[in-house]
């Protein structure tokens, strides 16, 4: 781990933590806490010096931090976030889509070495990307060869196959929108989904609605999908719902050339903006 | 009576005839793709030949509780127009046994029969499907590491409101249960069964929860006194707000009612509602008196742990833990009954490193 | 699914037209006494860019056996840009719902100017006959409307 251990790590965050608080800027700082199972950490706010002991590192530190930021949205203070890799890309997202402002954050950056958790295997980002203080040495990134690997299996099974799978997929959907609250891209003010009045989104959960609900939010998010994997880690009724959202990023990459998103550049997402000389099927 | 464990897909082949014999399973979803892998769900199911009955393990993701009271359930068919007419839906009549459920699960639908047969209200869709269930409890074998029903004053053992309580019998090493009949429809379903009868034994009861914790037995009194404790806003922070806990608990019953027209004709149904959800309490107007989920949160705790103590006398959670394994940022229930049981009603400050020094 | 394929079997397209050129375009077929399918139910949007993905999921659920979005040639548009914005989100949505499963056919995208009357006649004639010889669409449609569809097949008839 970049030269530090673990319990090195862990033993800086609580420094970094206790000095952000002591500035007096810093409401809280969002980092990761115990619970009563060793291999479960569960996001936690600490708010007194005395908070920022229970802050813990280990390879179970695997909710992400970023989108805890929007939870007060004209603070009064800053908030500390620390960030890995996929926390900072969340929080670019967030302000690239003008959620936050950046002088209300306060982002620790943790150089990560990838969690127990699935998606990391695939992780392009291990260093944090913004950050105002870095903990650890920036090691080097690895490109994931097999990005849309799973994707393009998929795409050959014939159109009954792909239906059925996703048909079935659904039936299992329970619309608790644990996806929705934890995507650092599902930053509207108030979502479709809970507008329910208007009739965009039935609240029955049966294989109908699960469908619009899946489909308008893997399409929404699509090309804004930092590929965390938070969507997929908090379903409960396992949903591979990265396969939907994976799939609007391919297209955007075979269609409008390299794209990856939460990157500290400032582009624009690619369903907000346009180019004169995109390519054209509808002549 | 006795009943080997290589004879239960005869038993419930015998009960299936007369009944929809809903067990636990596990669904599987092929993933055809190459590399793709098979995803397994565990579900209650009906009985179909040669079903695998997954019995003991761990406890199903979705509790039962949709087989009384489903996600969607139709109300009525209407019209509207010239030849408008309401078209009422009464559930069908077919008679559902209930295989196989935990005694935590058990007690949740006693809860809800509180909720939706009590104080002079019934509810006759949830009457009708009621009714027409037969429940056949089977005692823990291997609580799992979430589970504190037994802290909750429920035994892991036995499901006393069961009508049919089946256990490992002694000794057997699980290859065959002891059932014993509770009720009167209990004993019916045993007499269909007779002819696998493998004679007298003793119920192997000695099944202990993982997840012992320190609950006050008063805490739903000491959680009355305590609405605006400081301790609401340190253990909401990491909540996300969504409506997984609602969702899996077997417990929860809320719902809401909508409709669904196509054009002059629709249907009105109710489905599950979440109290985790900011719509839920947002008026007509606008306004909503849970604005964060620091409230809804609280309004959930507080619900399992003291208002339903108020009318029923009796706490609503029965300690499953399913929302424990299944909350994406891994809020536990059961460690918020230990830091109430722990916290001075009275305090104006909460923190969760006392007495440190700074 | 019981929605019943016969002989007589016509699909139910629904085309969404921007007001300012491809509305115009059908217009214009009209007056010229231009024939074309009238299987092809029309519904004028401000602009191709105001068609939601969602009407286009809604649209199947509810029934429509093709779906069809047309606007203004690129460069033309009346917002000046809108149908840039169209262009890049129904090319990834006629994606996702083949990924999903549905004939790239069902759903379409069409540039048709005011003046292109025959091009009106001639992208609606084709693209009915390419659903026709598809069949009814069987895919998301709604166990309601499922019922709806049913109830009336045996009722009142």
């Amino acid at each position: 781990m970049a030269g530090l251990t673990e319990a090195q790590v862990q033993d800086r965050i609580r420094e970094e933590a206790k000095k952000a608080l002591a500035t007096g800027e810093v409401s809280a700082v969002v980092g990761w806490t115990s619970t009563r199972f060793e291999d479960k950490t569960k996001p936690y706010f600490a708010e007194t010096e005395a908070e920022c002991d229970l802050l813990v590192w280990n390879k179970y530190c695997i909710n992400g931090t970023g989108k805890f930021a929007l939870d007060d949205r004209y603070p009064e203070k800053k908030i500390a976030i620390i960030a890995r890799g996929c926390d900072s890309r969340a929080l670019n997202r967030m302000l690239r889509d003008k959620q936050l402002k950046r002088e209300n954050l306060y982002i620790i950056g943790v150089v990560c070495d990838g969690k127990e958790n699935a998606v990391c295997e695939g992780c392009q980002h291990k260093n944090p990307l913004t950050y105002d203080v870095l903990i650890g040495e920036p090691v080097e990134e690895q490109i994931d060869a097999d990005r849309f690997k799973e994707i393009e299996a998929f795409e050959k099974l014939s159109p009954d196959e792909r239906y059925e799978y996703w048909a079935k997929q659904y039936d299992k959907c329970i619309h608790c929108y644990a996806c929705r609250n934890a995507c650092p891209a599902c930053n509207c003010v108030e979502c479709y989904a809970d507008q329910y009045r208007t009739g965009w989104q039935g609240k029955a959960a049966d294989r109908e609605q699960n469908q619009v609900y899946g489909l308008t939010r893997a399409y929404h998010v699509g090309d804004r999908c930092i590929e965390c994997g938070e969507c997929e880690r908090v379903c409960p009724m396992n949903l591979p719902i990265m396969r939907q959202t994976k799939k609007m990023l391919k297209d955007i990459n075979d269609l409008f050339g390299d794209y990856e998103c939460g990157l500290p550049d400032d582009a624009m997402p690619i369903l907000g903006s346009y180019k004169l000389e995109d390519p054209d099927e509808f002549m | 009576m006795k009943l080997a464990k290589k004879d239960l897909n005869k038993a419930l082949e015998i009960l299936s005839a007369g009944a929809i014999v809903f067990a636990p399973t596990f669904e599987m979803i092929e993933d055809k793709s190459e590399g793709g892998q098979t995803m397994a769900e565990k579900k209650f199911m009906p009985y179909k030949e040669g079903m695998f009955i997954a019995l003991d393990g761990p406890n199903t993701v979705k509790p039962p509780k949709d087989i009384l009271f489903p996600n969607v359930e139709k109300m009525y068919r209407y019209k509207t127009g010239v030849n408008a007419e309401i078209q009422e839906i009464i559930p069908e009549d077919t008679k559902k046994i209930l295989f196989g459920i935990r005694p935590c699960d058990m007690r949740s639908i006693d809860s809800m029969d509180k909720v939706f047969l009590t104080k002079e209200y019934v509810d006759s869709y949830y009457a009708k499907r009621r009714e027409n269930v037969v429940t056949v409890a089977f005692g823990c074998t291997e609580p799992e590491r979430t589970c504190f029903c037994d802290s909750m004053g429920i035994d892991p053992n036995n499901a006393p409101s069961a009508d049919v309580m089946m256990n490992v019998a002694k000794g057997s090493n699980g290859d065959a249960f002891i059932l014993e009949a509770y009720t009167d429809k209990g004993k019916e379903l045993l007499e269909q069964i007779k002819s696998l009868d493998g004679g007298a034994g003793e119920a192997q009861r000695d099944t202990k929860c993982q997840l012992q914790i320190n609950k006050d037995p008063e805490l739903d009194k000491k959680l009355a006194g305590m609405f605006e404790h400081p301790i609401w806003d340190k253990i909401t922070k990491g909540c996300i707000g969504c409506g997984t806990c609602t969702f899996v608990c077997p417990t929860c019953y809320c719902f809401d009612i909508d409709n669904e027209n196509y054009g002059a004709e629709g249907c009105k149904y109710r489905c599950w509602d979440s109290c985790m959800f900011s719509d839920y309490t947002r008026m007509a107007g606008g306004a909503n008196p849970r604005p964060t989920k620091k409230e809804r949160l609280r309004n959930r705790y507080m619900h399992k742990l003291s208002y339903f103590n108020e009318r029923y006398g009796e706490t609503l959670c029965v300690g499953c833990g399913r929302c424990v394994a299944n909350c994406p940022s891994h809020l536990d229930i059961s460690e918020f009954i230990e830091k109430a049981t722990a916290a001075d009603p009275n305090a104006e400050t909460y923190t969760d490193a006392p007495g440190k020094e700074a | 699914m019981s929605i019943k394929k016969d002989d007589n079997w016509e699909p139910k397209i629904l085309a969404f037209c921007c007001n300012w050129c491809t509305y115009t375009g059908a217009d214009l077929a009209g007056l010229n006494r231009m024939k074309y399918p009238e299987n092809v139910r029309t519904i004028r949007v401000p602009c191709s860019s105001r068609v939601n993905p969602q009407f286009i999921l809604r649209a199947f659920q509810k029934g429509a056996d093709g779906v069809l979005v047309c606007g203004c040639h690129p460069g033309d548009c009346h917002y000046a840009t809108g149908n840039y914005f169209t262009r890049r989100r129904f090319m990834l949505m006629q994606r996702l719902l083949e990924y999903n499963g549905i004939d790239p056919k069902r759903f379409q995208a069409k540039w048709i100017s005011g003046s292109e009357a025959a091009k009106f006649r001639d992208t609606v004639t084709e693209v009915s006959a390419q659903i026709k010889a598809l069949g009814p669409n069987t895919k998301f449609v709604s166990p309601h409307y499922d019922n709806a569809v049913q109830a009336k097949e045996g009722g009142a008839e």
